[in-house]
């Protein structure tokens, strides 16, 4: 029997990724697409912030909740290194999530690097699989696109480098879709990924019309539970902005509530 | 033989002597979602101006060794939505939970005026916490606590726009604690709150750019409580109101280091990121540390420390 936050197994992906399924029986049950979990890496003593990580996947029979995350900084290494048996305190599930697609509906997932993990949920879940639009620097930032592809969902990829798929930014790959929709489809938009991606797709879909497109926004996180008002992002407020909390009124906003620099 | 918790700080009493820092704990709202805050000492909300508060750009945190550095700048719903919307005092009232209000403003008129509009509708409110020290807003704040005159200014006025209990937050960025505690005493302040945050900098070599977009922020978090106990201690020594300590307080044993150095109240402040229940377990930690020494109630241990 596992410990309430004993991780179960951490591996490597590739590179700097890496995936760990902790044993977390009551988030397993609850979490939903787009939530998160905000993690204290117990076995860091001068390290005193919890860290976010998107839900990736939960398996509510076994109770395991996964991550899948990059090596980025001192906790990312630490996590890195821990081996099953080692536990955390995770807590969560936190935020509000994605609206899952209406069964007559496609979602179309846009997503930059790592971003793929707060949107596989949606793939599993959802009636239609639809379509993961998604861009990387190039073929070493390409991860969890077969986990996609096993629930059915199919996979369109765009990199800078041009090493693999589309040579571009992710946004090509909508820009195209909106331009080129199949007849008769009704396709709902989701996106998590690095801020300015996220923008820039935010920025289109609204052109487009699809203004209820979700992005996952988020940024230096501390408490997670809307208490510390770090983690802010700009949402329309009239003319101007007003500061949200990405952790308690997000991390999704609607394309259309997000505001726009220029 | 039951422990007795409570604690006396002259114009009130707390069931139990831990707080919560303000800032660190949001309305309350947030931490009721996950226990009952009514077991809390007291429950101290975030800064409350007489207007809305957008907050600093971001990147607003940054950790550090052992603590963090934030620049949130006071965001806040202003004073109207504060004692009318659904997820502050109303809310706050419904919960039982000891209230004490932070207020803030850029001019003392701004503070008599967030004072006096807690004292028209001081239902379910105990006592305010006149914040002085935040290093992190350019009009007002700090600029208050780092000046004995302006402070006098400052606390004096708010004085006379309630009737309500007030604590005078500290900073600790001044070379003498002492003399700005004395003057919050002699302003007429009910007790001293010590200590807020100490202003830093962190910088990221990589990119040649601050970690947080407002330049400096306050240093929270276990690194600054050896500071944070040696001012609880001298700020003890130069006035007879109570003191309140905070400053990196993490468990029981933190908080009754506090309280043998004089503070007869403590607040747990950035511990509550690392651990929502902090709070909770540091009460039960001071409980553990008298039933260990064998103290009949929680006020003996105050000003204890034996040199």
């Amino acid at each position: 029997m596992y410990k309430i936050g004993e991780i179960v197994s951490n591996r490597c992906l590739k590179g700097d990724y890496f995936q760990a399924v902790f044993y977390h029986p009551e988030i397993a049950v609850k979490a939903i697409a787009g939530q998160f979990v905000h993690v204290q890496i117990t076995q860091m003593s001068a390290n005193i912030l919890r860290r976010p990580f998107s839900i990736n996947n939960t398996d509510p029979e076994a109770g395991t909740v996964q991550i899948t995350y990059k090596v980025v900084g001192s906790g990312t290494e630490v996590l890195s290194k821990l081996a099953p048996g080692a536990v955390c305190d995770l807590l969560g599930p936190l935020g509000n999530g994605y609206k899952m697609p209406a069964d007559d509906e496609i979602p179309v997932m846009i997503a930059g690097g790592y971003g793929t993990a707060a949107m596989f949920m949606i793939s599993k879940l959802a009636k239609n699989k639809g379509m993961l639009l998604v861009g990387a620097r190039g073929d070493a930032d390409l991860i969890l696109l077969e986990d996609y592809q096993a629930q059915g969902t199919e996979v369109k990829v765009a990199t800078n480098d041009g090493s693999v798929g589309t040579q571009g930014f992710v946004t090509v790959l909508l820009e195209d879709l909106l331009k080129n929709p199949e007849p008769g489809k009704k396709y709902r938009f989701y996106a998590c990924g690095p801020t300015p991606m996220l923008m820039a797709a935010g920025k289109m879909l609204c052109a487009a019309g699809r203004a209820d497109g979700e992005l996952s926004l988020d940024h230096v996180m501390c408490c997670g539970v809307g208490a510390c008002f770090a983690c802010v992002v700009k949402v329309k407020d009239g003319d101007t902005f007003r500061y949200a909390r990405s952790c308690s009124e997000g991390p999704v906003f609607t394309a259309g509530e997000v505001y726009y620099e220029n | 033989m039951k422990i007795d918790m409570s604690v006396d700080l002259g114009k009130f009493k707390l069931k139990n002597p831990v707080m919560t820092a303000s800032g660190t704990f949001g309305y309350g709202y947030e931490y009721n979602q996950l226990y009952d805050i009514s077991r809390l000492g007291a429950v101290v909300v975030k800064g409350i101006a007489p207007f809305v508060s957008n907050g600093n750009p971001t990147p607003r945190v940054a950790e550090t060794a052992s603590g963090m550095l934030n620049a949130i700048g006071l965001q806040g719903p202003g004073v109207d939505k504060f004692l009318h919307g659904d997820h502050y005092m109303p809310f706050l009232r419904t919960t039982g939970a000891t209230v004490i209000v932070n207020i803030w403003g850029k001019s003392i008129a701004d503070y008599c005026e967030v004072a006096r509009r807690m004292d028209e509708e001081p239902e379910g409110i105990t006592a305010l916490e006149v914040n002085i020290s935040c290093p992190n807003v350019k009009a007002g704040g700090v600029a208050f606590g780092t000046d004995t005159k302006l402070l006098n200014e400052v606390i004096s006025a708010v004085r006379k726009s309630t009737t309500l209990p007030l604590i005078v937050k500290l900073s600790p960025n001044v070379t003498k604690i002492g003399d700005f505690a004395k003057a919050a005493e002699d302003a007429g302040a009910d007790a001293v709150y010590l200590i807020n945050t100490l202003t830093g900098m962190a910088i990221n070599a990589e990119t040649r750019k601050p970690k947080i977009a407002n330049l400096t922020g306050g240093l929270s978090g276990p690194a600054v409580k050896p500071v944070a106990l040696r001012m609880v201690y001298e700020a003890s020594k130069a006035v007879t109101i109570p003191v309140i300590g905070m400053g990196g307080i993490c468990n029981g044993i933190d908080a009754v280091e506090f309280m043998l150095a004089g503070a007869k109240a403590v607040a747990v402040g950035t511990a509550t990121f690392a651990d929502p229940y902090a709070p909770l377990k540091v009460i039960d930690g001071i409980e553990d540390y008298l039933k260990r020494h064998n103290f009949k109630s929680v006020s003996e241990i105050v000003g204890a420390l034996e040199i």
